[in-house]
Protein backbone atom coordinates (compact mmCIF):
# COMPACT_ATOMS: atom_id res chain seq x y z
CA UNK A 1 0.00 0.00 0.00
CA UNK A 2 1.22 3.62 -1.20
CA UNK A 3 2.56 5.61 1.90
CA UNK A 4 0.25 8.60 2.97
CA UNK A 5 -3.06 6.97 1.92
CA UNK A 6 -4.56 7.23 5.52
CA UNK A 7 -6.60 10.21 6.19
CA UNK A 8 -4.79 10.22 9.52
CA UNK A 9 -0.97 10.07 9.56
CA UNK A 10 1.28 9.70 12.68
CA UNK A 11 2.45 13.24 13.95
CA UNK A 12 5.22 12.15 15.84
CA UNK A 13 8.39 9.48 15.55
CA UNK A 14 6.54 8.03 19.19
CA UNK A 15 3.60 7.75 17.55
CA UNK A 16 5.03 6.19 14.38
CA UNK A 17 7.12 3.40 16.71
CA UNK A 18 3.71 2.71 18.38
CA UNK A 19 1.65 2.06 14.99
CA UNK A 20 4.72 -0.17 13.41
CA UNK A 21 4.56 -1.96 17.33
CA UNK A 22 1.01 -2.45 17.43
CA UNK A 23 0.80 -3.33 13.46
CA UNK A 24 -1.38 -0.55 12.50
CA UNK A 25 1.54 0.55 9.37
CA UNK A 26 4.50 -1.55 8.02
CA UNK A 27 7.78 -1.11 8.28
CA UNK A 28 7.96 0.25 5.08
CA UNK A 29 5.17 2.72 5.83
CA UNK A 30 6.88 3.47 8.97
CA UNK A 31 9.91 4.23 7.74
CA UNK A 32 8.12 6.55 4.87
CA UNK A 33 6.02 8.43 7.89
CA UNK A 34 9.80 9.01 9.09
CA UNK A 35 10.95 10.96 6.67
CA UNK A 36 7.94 13.00 5.62
CA UNK A 37 8.18 14.13 9.28
CA UNK A 38 11.94 14.84 9.33
CA UNK A 39 11.63 16.71 5.75
CA UNK A 40 9.17 18.61 7.34
CA UNK A 41 11.07 19.51 10.79
CA UNK A 42 14.17 20.20 8.04
CA UNK A 43 12.33 23.52 6.60
CA UNK A 44 12.64 26.72 8.64
CA UNK A 45 10.33 25.71 11.49
CA UNK A 46 7.27 27.93 11.58
CA UNK A 47 7.02 30.51 14.45
CA UNK A 48 6.41 28.58 17.26
CA UNK A 49 2.24 28.80 18.06
CA UNK A 50 2.89 29.48 21.77
CA UNK A 51 4.88 28.62 25.04
CA UNK A 52 4.06 25.01 25.49
CA UNK A 53 0.78 24.61 27.37
CA UNK A 54 1.74 24.18 30.45
CA UNK A 55 4.08 27.20 31.12
CA UNK A 56 1.41 29.10 29.56
CA UNK A 57 -1.25 28.08 32.10
CA UNK A 58 1.61 28.65 34.71
CA UNK A 59 1.49 32.14 33.93
CA UNK A 60 -1.88 33.01 33.64
CA UNK A 61 -2.36 31.51 36.59
CA UNK A 62 0.17 34.05 37.87
CA UNK A 63 -1.43 36.81 36.64
CA UNK A 64 -4.83 35.72 38.02
CA UNK A 65 -3.31 35.21 41.56
CA UNK A 66 -1.43 38.68 41.05
CA UNK A 67 -4.76 40.03 40.37
CA UNK A 68 -6.56 38.05 43.43
CA UNK A 69 -3.59 39.50 45.73
CA UNK A 70 -4.74 43.33 44.89
CA UNK A 71 -7.91 42.69 45.70
CA UNK A 72 -7.15 41.13 49.09
CA UNK A 73 -4.78 44.10 49.68
CA UNK A 74 -7.86 46.00 49.92
CA UNK A 75 -8.91 46.97 53.31
CA UNK A 76 -12.26 45.30 54.81
CA UNK A 77 -14.45 44.26 51.72
CA UNK A 78 -14.71 40.59 53.33
CA UNK A 79 -17.44 39.56 51.86
CA UNK A 80 -16.94 41.37 49.02
CA UNK A 81 -13.62 39.68 48.56
CA UNK A 82 -15.12 36.32 48.65
CA UNK A 83 -17.03 36.69 46.12
CA UNK A 84 -15.25 37.54 43.69
CA UNK A 85 -13.56 34.31 44.64
CA UNK A 86 -16.07 32.49 44.05
CA UNK A 87 -16.22 34.46 40.89
CA UNK A 88 -13.04 33.37 39.86
CA UNK A 89 -12.96 29.98 40.32
CA UNK A 90 -16.97 29.70 39.01
CA UNK A 91 -15.07 31.27 35.60
CA UNK A 92 -12.10 28.72 35.78
CA UNK A 93 -14.14 25.47 36.15
CA UNK A 94 -16.57 26.32 33.66
CA UNK A 95 -13.59 26.79 31.78
CA UNK A 96 -12.20 23.39 32.29
CA UNK A 97 -15.30 21.73 31.92
CA UNK A 98 -15.75 22.67 28.42
CA UNK A 99 -12.09 21.66 27.81
CA UNK A 100 -13.46 18.00 29.28
CA UNK A 101 -16.73 18.64 26.52
CA UNK A 102 -18.99 18.63 29.85
CA UNK A 103 -22.22 20.72 29.69
CA UNK A 104 -21.47 24.02 31.45
CA UNK A 105 -23.77 27.01 33.16
CA UNK A 106 -23.49 30.15 30.20
CA UNK A 107 -21.59 32.27 32.09
CA UNK A 108 -24.04 35.67 32.76
CA UNK A 109 -21.44 38.01 35.12
CA UNK A 110 -23.21 41.29 34.64
CA UNK A 111 -23.49 42.46 38.46
CA UNK A 112 -24.97 45.15 40.47
CA UNK A 113 -22.81 46.42 43.22
CA UNK A 114 -24.71 48.12 45.78
CA UNK A 115 -23.73 50.17 48.85
CA UNK A 116 -22.36 53.61 49.80
CA UNK A 117 -20.24 56.36 48.14
CA UNK A 118 -16.53 55.31 49.22
CA UNK A 119 -16.99 52.10 49.54
CA UNK A 120 -15.08 50.20 47.17
CA UNK A 121 -17.08 49.49 44.64
CA UNK A 122 -15.67 51.07 41.31
CA UNK A 123 -12.11 49.57 42.66
CA UNK A 124 -13.44 46.27 43.15
CA UNK A 125 -15.12 46.59 39.74
CA UNK A 126 -11.63 47.61 38.28
CA UNK A 127 -10.18 44.83 39.43
CA UNK A 128 -13.09 42.48 38.66
CA UNK A 129 -12.76 43.41 35.19
CA UNK A 130 -9.08 42.59 35.08
CA UNK A 131 -9.93 39.25 36.64
CA UNK A 132 -11.71 38.01 33.98
CA UNK A 133 -9.87 39.69 31.40
CA UNK A 134 -7.03 37.53 32.77
CA UNK A 135 -9.39 34.53 33.20
CA UNK A 136 -10.00 34.78 29.83
CA UNK A 137 -13.80 35.46 30.18
CA UNK A 138 -13.48 38.53 29.00
CA UNK A 139 -11.28 39.45 25.61
CA UNK A 140 -9.61 42.38 27.14
CA UNK A 141 -11.14 43.23 31.01
CA UNK A 142 -10.61 46.74 30.76
CA UNK A 143 -13.58 49.50 32.40
CA UNK A 144 -15.24 51.89 31.17
CA UNK A 145 -17.35 54.14 34.05
CA UNK A 146 -20.16 56.25 33.05
CA UNK A 147 -23.52 57.85 34.48
CA UNK A 148 -26.62 58.43 33.72
CA UNK A 149 -25.51 62.19 32.06
CA UNK A 150 -23.14 60.02 29.55
CA UNK A 151 -25.49 57.54 28.55
CA UNK A 152 -29.02 59.86 28.51
CA UNK A 153 -29.25 61.85 25.52
CA UNK A 154 -31.15 65.37 24.57
CA UNK A 155 -33.69 63.70 22.29
CA UNK A 156 -35.60 61.07 20.62
CA UNK A 157 -33.33 58.75 19.94
CA UNK A 158 -30.07 60.59 20.86
CA UNK A 159 -29.71 58.33 23.94
CA UNK A 160 -29.49 55.17 22.18
CA UNK A 161 -27.01 56.31 20.06
CA UNK A 162 -24.83 58.23 23.03
CA UNK A 163 -25.38 54.51 25.33
CA UNK A 164 -24.30 52.15 21.99
CA UNK A 165 -21.42 54.45 22.09
CA UNK A 166 -20.22 53.75 25.44
CA UNK A 167 -20.98 49.77 24.89
CA UNK A 168 -18.71 50.00 22.45
CA UNK A 169 -16.26 51.45 24.18
CA UNK A 170 -16.38 48.90 26.34
CA UNK A 171 -16.82 45.93 24.68
CA UNK A 172 -14.26 43.10 25.55
CA UNK A 173 -14.11 44.73 29.19
CA UNK A 174 -17.08 46.17 31.85
CA UNK A 175 -19.20 49.11 31.19
CA UNK A 176 -19.24 50.20 34.62
CA UNK A 177 -22.97 52.56 35.39
CA UNK A 178 -22.43 54.68 38.66
CA UNK A 179 -25.58 55.52 40.47
CA UNK A 180 -27.55 53.32 37.91
CA UNK A 181 -30.75 54.03 39.77
CA UNK A 182 -31.28 57.05 38.43
CA UNK A 183 -31.90 55.62 34.84
CA UNK A 184 -35.14 55.05 36.31
CA UNK A 185 -35.06 58.82 38.05
CA UNK A 186 -37.66 60.03 35.54
CA UNK A 187 -40.73 57.63 35.50
CA UNK A 188 -41.73 55.97 32.41
CA UNK A 189 -41.65 58.81 30.05
CA UNK A 190 -38.39 59.70 30.53
CA UNK A 191 -35.19 58.76 28.19
CA UNK A 192 -33.33 56.86 30.90
CA UNK A 193 -35.60 53.74 30.21
CA UNK A 194 -34.47 54.07 26.79
CA UNK A 195 -30.18 53.74 28.11
CA UNK A 196 -31.84 50.57 30.14
CA UNK A 197 -33.52 49.30 27.32
CA UNK A 198 -30.59 49.69 24.65
CA UNK A 199 -28.21 48.22 27.48
CA UNK A 200 -30.48 45.29 28.31
CA UNK A 201 -30.09 44.48 24.25
CA UNK A 202 -26.36 44.64 24.10
CA UNK A 203 -25.88 42.52 27.11
CA UNK A 204 -27.51 40.16 25.08
CA UNK A 205 -25.80 40.78 21.58
CA UNK A 206 -22.26 40.96 23.41
CA UNK A 207 -22.81 38.11 25.73
CA UNK A 208 -19.35 36.94 25.36
CA UNK A 209 -17.38 40.38 25.34
CA UNK A 210 -19.53 42.42 27.83
CA UNK A 211 -19.79 42.76 31.22
CA UNK A 212 -22.23 45.08 32.96
CA UNK A 213 -21.78 46.55 36.71
CA UNK A 214 -24.54 48.45 37.88
CA UNK A 215 -23.73 50.63 40.86
CA UNK A 216 -25.55 52.70 43.33
CA UNK A 217 -27.17 53.13 46.70
CA UNK A 218 -28.56 50.01 47.96
CA UNK A 219 -31.76 51.50 48.64
CA UNK A 220 -31.77 53.07 45.33
CA UNK A 221 -30.76 50.08 43.93
CA UNK A 222 -33.25 48.29 45.79
CA UNK A 223 -36.01 50.55 44.34
CA UNK A 224 -34.23 50.55 40.53
CA UNK A 225 -34.95 46.83 40.41
CA UNK A 226 -38.28 47.04 41.19
CA UNK A 227 -39.33 49.20 38.78
CA UNK A 228 -37.27 47.17 36.24
CA UNK A 229 -38.51 43.36 37.77
CA UNK A 230 -36.79 42.17 34.14
CA UNK A 231 -33.27 43.50 35.34
CA UNK A 232 -32.76 41.54 38.36
CA UNK A 233 -32.92 37.75 36.68
CA UNK A 234 -30.42 39.34 33.90
CA UNK A 235 -27.99 39.81 36.71
CA UNK A 236 -27.38 37.56 38.67
CA UNK A 237 -24.17 38.40 40.92
CA UNK A 238 -25.23 41.23 43.50
CA UNK A 239 -22.73 42.18 45.80
CA UNK A 240 -23.84 44.16 48.87
CA UNK A 241 -20.64 46.81 49.65
CA UNK A 242 -20.50 47.41 53.70
CA UNK A 243 -19.70 50.53 55.26
CA UNK A 244 -16.42 50.96 56.39
CA UNK A 245 -16.24 50.58 60.44
CA UNK A 246 -13.93 53.40 61.80
CA UNK A 247 -10.97 51.51 62.22
CA UNK A 248 -10.86 50.05 58.89
CA UNK A 249 -11.13 54.01 57.72
CA UNK A 250 -8.24 54.24 59.79
CA UNK A 251 -6.34 51.11 58.49
CA UNK A 252 -6.94 52.93 54.93
CA UNK A 253 -5.70 56.09 55.94
CA UNK A 254 -2.47 54.38 57.43
CA UNK A 255 -1.92 52.50 53.68
CA UNK A 256 -2.59 55.87 51.80
CA UNK A 257 0.10 57.54 53.92
CA UNK A 258 2.24 54.65 53.52
CA UNK A 259 1.86 54.98 49.62
CA UNK A 260 2.74 58.44 49.46
CA UNK A 261 5.91 58.14 51.63
CA UNK A 262 4.29 60.19 55.11
CA UNK A 263 4.30 59.33 58.19
CA UNK A 264 1.51 59.88 61.05
CA UNK A 265 3.24 61.46 64.10
CA UNK A 266 1.77 59.48 67.02
CA UNK A 267 -0.37 62.43 68.49
CA UNK A 268 -1.69 62.96 64.64
CA UNK A 269 -2.77 59.26 64.62
CA UNK A 270 -4.65 59.35 67.69
CA UNK A 271 -6.71 62.51 66.53
CA UNK A 272 -7.26 60.75 63.20
CA UNK A 273 -8.93 57.81 64.87
CA UNK A 274 -10.88 60.15 66.85
CA UNK A 275 -12.36 62.15 63.66
CA UNK A 276 -13.12 59.13 61.96
CA UNK A 277 -14.97 57.81 65.19
CA UNK A 278 -17.23 60.78 65.22
CA UNK A 279 -17.77 61.01 61.46
CA UNK A 280 -18.75 57.05 61.53
CA UNK A 281 -21.04 57.80 64.25
CA UNK A 282 -22.63 60.80 63.35
CA UNK A 283 -23.47 59.73 59.53
CA UNK A 284 -24.04 56.24 60.53
CA UNK A 285 -21.48 55.40 57.62
CA UNK A 286 -17.73 55.77 56.97
CA UNK A 287 -16.19 56.12 53.48
CA UNK A 288 -13.22 55.74 52.08
CA UNK A 289 -13.62 59.19 49.50
CA UNK A 290 -13.85 61.06 52.80
CA UNK A 291 -10.57 59.40 54.03
CA UNK A 292 -8.50 60.19 51.41
CA UNK A 293 -9.71 63.69 51.44
CA UNK A 294 -8.83 64.03 54.79
CA UNK A 295 -5.22 62.88 54.05
CA UNK A 296 -4.81 64.65 51.16
CA UNK A 297 -5.58 67.82 53.02
CA UNK A 298 -3.37 67.00 55.84
CA UNK A 299 -0.56 66.71 53.47
CA UNK A 300 -1.69 70.19 52.08
CA UNK A 301 -1.46 72.12 55.52
CA UNK A 302 1.85 70.23 56.11
CA UNK A 303 3.29 71.99 53.35
CA UNK A 304 2.03 74.97 54.55
CA UNK A 305 3.11 74.83 58.16
CA UNK A 306 6.60 73.79 56.93
CA UNK A 307 7.05 76.23 53.81
CA UNK A 308 8.07 79.06 55.54
CA UNK A 309 10.89 76.88 58.00
CA UNK A 310 14.57 77.67 56.79
CA UNK A 311 15.76 73.84 57.78
CA UNK A 312 14.07 70.77 57.54
CA UNK A 313 14.82 66.90 57.93
CA UNK A 314 13.99 64.31 55.75
CA UNK A 315 11.90 63.52 59.10
CA UNK A 316 9.88 66.94 59.02
CA UNK A 317 9.00 66.24 55.39
CA UNK A 318 7.71 62.49 56.38
CA UNK A 319 5.43 63.04 59.13
CA UNK A 320 1.85 64.56 59.35
CA UNK A 321 1.26 66.48 62.75
CA UNK A 322 -1.99 66.48 64.87
CA UNK A 323 -2.11 69.82 64.00
CA UNK A 324 -2.24 69.15 59.95
CA UNK A 325 -5.09 66.42 61.27
CA UNK A 326 -7.10 68.97 63.36
CA UNK A 327 -6.80 71.80 60.86
CA UNK A 328 -9.46 69.87 58.77
CA UNK A 329 -11.17 67.83 60.87
CA UNK A 330 -12.77 70.88 62.45
CA UNK A 331 -13.70 72.44 59.22
CA UNK B 1 29.09 7.68 20.75
CA UNK B 2 28.99 7.14 16.86
CA UNK B 3 26.71 4.94 15.83
CA UNK B 4 26.40 3.20 12.13
CA UNK B 5 23.87 0.76 11.75
CA UNK B 6 23.07 -2.56 9.77
CA UNK B 7 19.20 -2.67 8.81
CA UNK B 8 18.18 -5.09 5.99
CA UNK B 9 15.37 -7.93 5.41
CA UNK B 10 15.07 -10.61 7.80
CA UNK B 11 18.28 -13.36 6.78
CA UNK B 12 20.21 -11.39 4.85
CA UNK B 13 22.86 -11.39 6.66
CA UNK B 14 23.48 -8.52 9.06
CA UNK B 15 24.56 -10.50 12.14
CA UNK B 16 27.11 -12.45 9.85
CA UNK B 17 28.49 -9.59 8.45
CA UNK B 18 28.50 -7.71 11.96
CA UNK B 19 30.74 -10.31 13.62
CA UNK B 20 32.56 -10.73 10.48
CA UNK B 21 33.29 -6.99 9.89
CA UNK B 22 34.62 -7.57 13.85
CA UNK B 23 37.06 -9.55 12.73
CA UNK B 24 38.08 -7.87 9.89
CA UNK B 25 38.71 -4.88 11.96
CA UNK B 26 41.49 -7.10 14.20
CA UNK B 27 39.01 -7.74 16.98
CA UNK B 28 38.88 -11.22 18.05
CA UNK B 29 36.87 -10.15 20.68
CA UNK B 30 34.15 -7.91 21.55
CA UNK B 31 31.59 -6.37 23.94
CA UNK B 32 28.11 -7.25 22.71
CA UNK B 33 25.27 -5.31 24.33
CA UNK B 34 21.78 -6.26 23.93
CA UNK B 35 19.16 -4.40 23.96
CA UNK B 36 15.42 -5.46 23.91
CA UNK B 37 12.35 -3.65 22.73
CA UNK B 38 11.04 -4.51 25.93
CA UNK B 39 13.81 -2.47 27.86
CA UNK B 40 15.89 -4.98 29.23
CA UNK B 41 19.59 -4.72 28.41
CA UNK B 42 22.57 -6.87 29.06
CA UNK B 43 26.26 -6.64 27.80
CA UNK B 44 28.63 -9.89 27.17
CA UNK B 45 32.03 -9.74 26.31
CA UNK B 46 32.13 -12.08 23.03
CA UNK B 47 34.49 -13.90 21.20
CA UNK B 48 33.67 -13.17 17.85
CA UNK B 49 33.90 -16.76 16.68
CA UNK B 50 31.84 -18.02 19.71
CA UNK B 51 29.50 -15.42 18.71
CA UNK B 52 29.49 -16.30 15.04
CA UNK B 53 28.19 -19.87 16.32
CA UNK B 54 25.47 -18.59 18.93
CA UNK B 55 24.23 -15.26 17.24
CA UNK B 56 23.87 -16.60 13.55
CA UNK B 57 21.82 -19.21 11.80
CA UNK B 58 19.95 -20.23 8.81
CA UNK B 59 16.16 -19.16 10.18
CA UNK B 60 14.67 -15.82 9.05
CA UNK B 61 14.44 -13.58 12.57
CA UNK B 62 17.21 -14.98 14.04
CA UNK B 63 17.96 -11.81 15.97
CA UNK B 64 15.38 -9.30 17.85
CA UNK B 65 16.70 -7.21 19.49
CA UNK B 66 19.60 -4.56 19.04
CA UNK B 67 22.86 -6.11 19.30
CA UNK B 68 25.66 -2.95 19.46
CA UNK B 69 29.28 -4.34 18.59
CA UNK B 70 31.80 -2.17 20.46
CA UNK B 71 34.31 -1.89 17.60
CA UNK B 72 37.92 0.01 16.86
CA UNK B 73 38.65 1.89 14.02
CA UNK B 74 41.80 2.61 12.82
CA UNK B 75 42.17 6.20 12.96
CA UNK B 76 45.19 8.22 12.22
CA UNK B 77 47.69 7.11 15.04
CA UNK B 78 45.25 5.90 17.48
CA UNK B 79 41.75 4.16 16.65
CA UNK B 80 38.06 5.66 17.10
CA UNK B 81 35.60 3.98 18.99
CA UNK B 82 32.33 2.88 17.66
CA UNK B 83 29.25 0.87 18.09
CA UNK B 84 28.15 -1.52 15.12
CA UNK B 85 24.69 -1.87 15.79
CA UNK B 86 23.52 -5.18 14.23
CA UNK B 87 19.30 -5.44 13.95
CA UNK B 88 16.06 -7.01 13.99
CA UNK B 89 15.10 -7.84 9.99
CA UNK B 90 12.54 -5.83 8.50
CA UNK B 91 9.47 -7.01 6.31
CA UNK B 92 7.09 -5.81 3.79
CA UNK B 93 3.23 -5.54 5.96
CA UNK B 94 2.49 -5.98 9.27
CA UNK B 95 3.98 -9.07 10.71
CA UNK B 96 1.82 -10.96 12.73
CA UNK B 97 4.58 -11.60 15.77
CA UNK B 98 3.59 -8.56 17.99
CA UNK B 99 7.31 -9.50 19.24
CA UNK B 100 8.87 -9.29 15.98
CA UNK B 101 6.66 -6.12 15.57
CA UNK B 102 8.21 -4.29 18.56
CA UNK B 103 11.71 -5.56 17.45
CA UNK B 104 11.37 -3.37 14.25
CA UNK B 105 9.73 -0.41 15.78
CA UNK B 106 13.19 -0.84 17.90
CA UNK B 107 15.42 -0.75 14.61
CA UNK B 108 13.62 2.10 13.49
CA UNK B 109 14.20 4.11 16.75
CA UNK B 110 18.00 3.02 16.49
CA UNK B 111 18.20 4.11 12.41
CA UNK B 112 17.18 8.00 13.55
CA UNK B 113 20.05 7.81 16.10
CA UNK B 114 22.88 6.41 13.95
CA UNK B 115 25.48 8.70 11.83
CA UNK B 116 25.92 5.66 9.42
CA UNK B 117 23.29 3.45 7.74
CA UNK B 118 24.55 0.33 6.51
CA UNK B 119 21.18 -1.52 4.16
CA UNK B 120 22.17 -5.05 3.53
CA UNK B 121 20.01 -6.74 0.15
CA UNK B 122 20.77 -10.38 -0.34
CA UNK B 123 22.05 -10.20 -3.68
CA UNK B 124 22.00 -14.23 -4.47
CA UNK B 125 18.27 -14.18 -3.60
CA UNK B 126 17.73 -11.51 -6.02
CA UNK B 127 19.92 -13.49 -8.58
CA UNK B 128 17.40 -16.37 -8.93
CA UNK B 129 14.90 -16.17 -11.46
CA UNK B 130 11.76 -15.84 -9.37
CA UNK B 131 13.13 -13.53 -6.84
CA UNK B 132 10.10 -12.91 -5.33
CA UNK B 133 11.13 -11.87 -1.18
CA UNK B 134 14.49 -10.09 -1.85
CA UNK B 135 13.33 -6.74 -2.48
CA UNK B 136 10.30 -4.61 -1.47
CA UNK B 137 8.59 -2.01 -0.55
CA UNK B 138 10.44 -1.79 2.43
CA UNK B 139 13.98 -1.69 1.26
CA UNK B 140 12.61 1.58 -1.04
CA UNK B 141 11.09 3.54 1.96
CA UNK B 142 14.63 2.95 3.67
CA UNK B 143 16.42 3.94 0.28
CA UNK B 144 14.07 7.17 0.56
CA UNK B 145 14.82 7.69 3.93
CA UNK B 146 18.39 7.42 3.94
CA UNK B 147 18.79 9.52 0.76
CA UNK B 148 17.03 12.48 2.83
CA UNK B 149 19.75 11.54 5.44
CA UNK B 150 22.97 10.99 3.84
CA UNK B 151 25.47 8.61 5.72
CA UNK B 152 24.26 5.60 3.74
CA UNK B 153 25.31 2.66 1.77
CA UNK B 154 23.98 -0.41 0.23
CA UNK B 155 25.18 -3.76 0.22
CA UNK B 156 25.08 -6.45 -1.93
CA UNK B 157 25.43 -9.43 -0.09
CA UNK B 158 26.29 -12.99 -0.35
CA UNK B 159 28.35 -12.34 -3.36
CA UNK B 160 30.10 -15.53 -3.16
CA UNK B 161 27.00 -16.88 -4.31
CA UNK B 162 26.96 -17.94 -7.97
CA UNK B 163 23.27 -15.83 -8.47
CA UNK B 164 24.84 -13.04 -6.36
CA UNK B 165 26.45 -11.21 -10.24
CA UNK B 166 22.91 -11.32 -11.79
CA UNK B 167 21.54 -10.19 -8.73
CA UNK B 168 24.04 -7.17 -8.19
CA UNK B 169 22.73 -5.88 -11.58
CA UNK B 170 19.40 -5.72 -10.98
CA UNK B 171 20.05 -4.02 -7.80
CA UNK B 172 21.98 -1.05 -9.30
CA UNK B 173 18.83 -0.92 -11.68
CA UNK B 174 16.39 -1.06 -9.12
CA UNK B 175 18.58 1.86 -6.85
CA UNK B 176 20.36 3.76 -9.14
CA UNK B 177 21.69 6.48 -7.77
CA UNK B 178 22.73 4.48 -4.47
CA UNK B 179 26.08 3.76 -3.76
CA UNK B 180 26.35 -0.14 -3.35
CA UNK B 181 29.39 -2.19 -2.01
CA UNK B 182 29.20 -5.77 -2.67
CA UNK B 183 30.27 -7.91 -0.15
CA UNK B 184 30.65 -11.09 0.97
CA UNK B 185 29.68 -11.54 4.37
CA UNK B 186 30.74 -14.79 4.94
CA UNK B 187 34.16 -14.58 3.50
CA UNK B 188 34.66 -10.93 4.19
CA UNK B 189 35.00 -9.54 0.63
CA UNK B 190 34.94 -5.74 -0.09
CA UNK B 191 35.03 -5.05 3.20
CA UNK B 192 37.54 -2.47 2.24
CA UNK B 193 35.13 0.09 0.87
CA UNK B 194 32.71 -0.47 3.69
CA UNK B 195 35.54 0.58 5.80
CA UNK B 196 36.15 3.39 4.21
CA UNK B 197 32.74 4.34 3.76
CA UNK B 198 32.03 3.71 7.97
CA UNK B 199 35.34 5.87 8.59
CA UNK B 200 33.88 9.08 6.48
CA UNK B 201 30.92 9.03 8.18
CA UNK B 202 31.56 8.45 11.95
Amino acid sequence: MPVGERDLAPRTVDEILDWLAAGRISPGEAFGYVRRLETWSRQPAPPEPSQAPGSDEDARRQRVDAVLAELDALVGLAPVKELVRELAAFVEIQQRRAKEHLPTKPMALHMIFKGNPGTGKTTVARIVGRMLGELGALPKGHLVECERADLVGEYIGHTAQRTREHIRKALGGVLFVDEAYALARGGEKDFGKEAIDTLVKAMEDHKHELVVILAGYRDEMEYFLTVNPGLRSRFPVQIDFPDYTADELYQIARLMCEQHHYRLSPAAALRLRRVLEQRTHLLGHGNARFVRNLIERAMRRQAVRLVQRRRLSRDDLITLEAADVAAVALR
Amino acid sequence: MKRCIIIGRPNVGKTMFALQFALYLGMAEARIQFAEAGGRRWEKPYRIAAALDDLTGAEPHRTRQLQSLCLELPAGKGTQPFELVDTSGLVDGIHPDPSIRRAMAQTLAAVREAQAILHMIDAAALGEAEAVNAIGEVDYQVAQFAQMRGGYLLLANKMDLPAARVGLARLKQEFAGHPIAPVSALYRQGFDEVKAFVRRHL
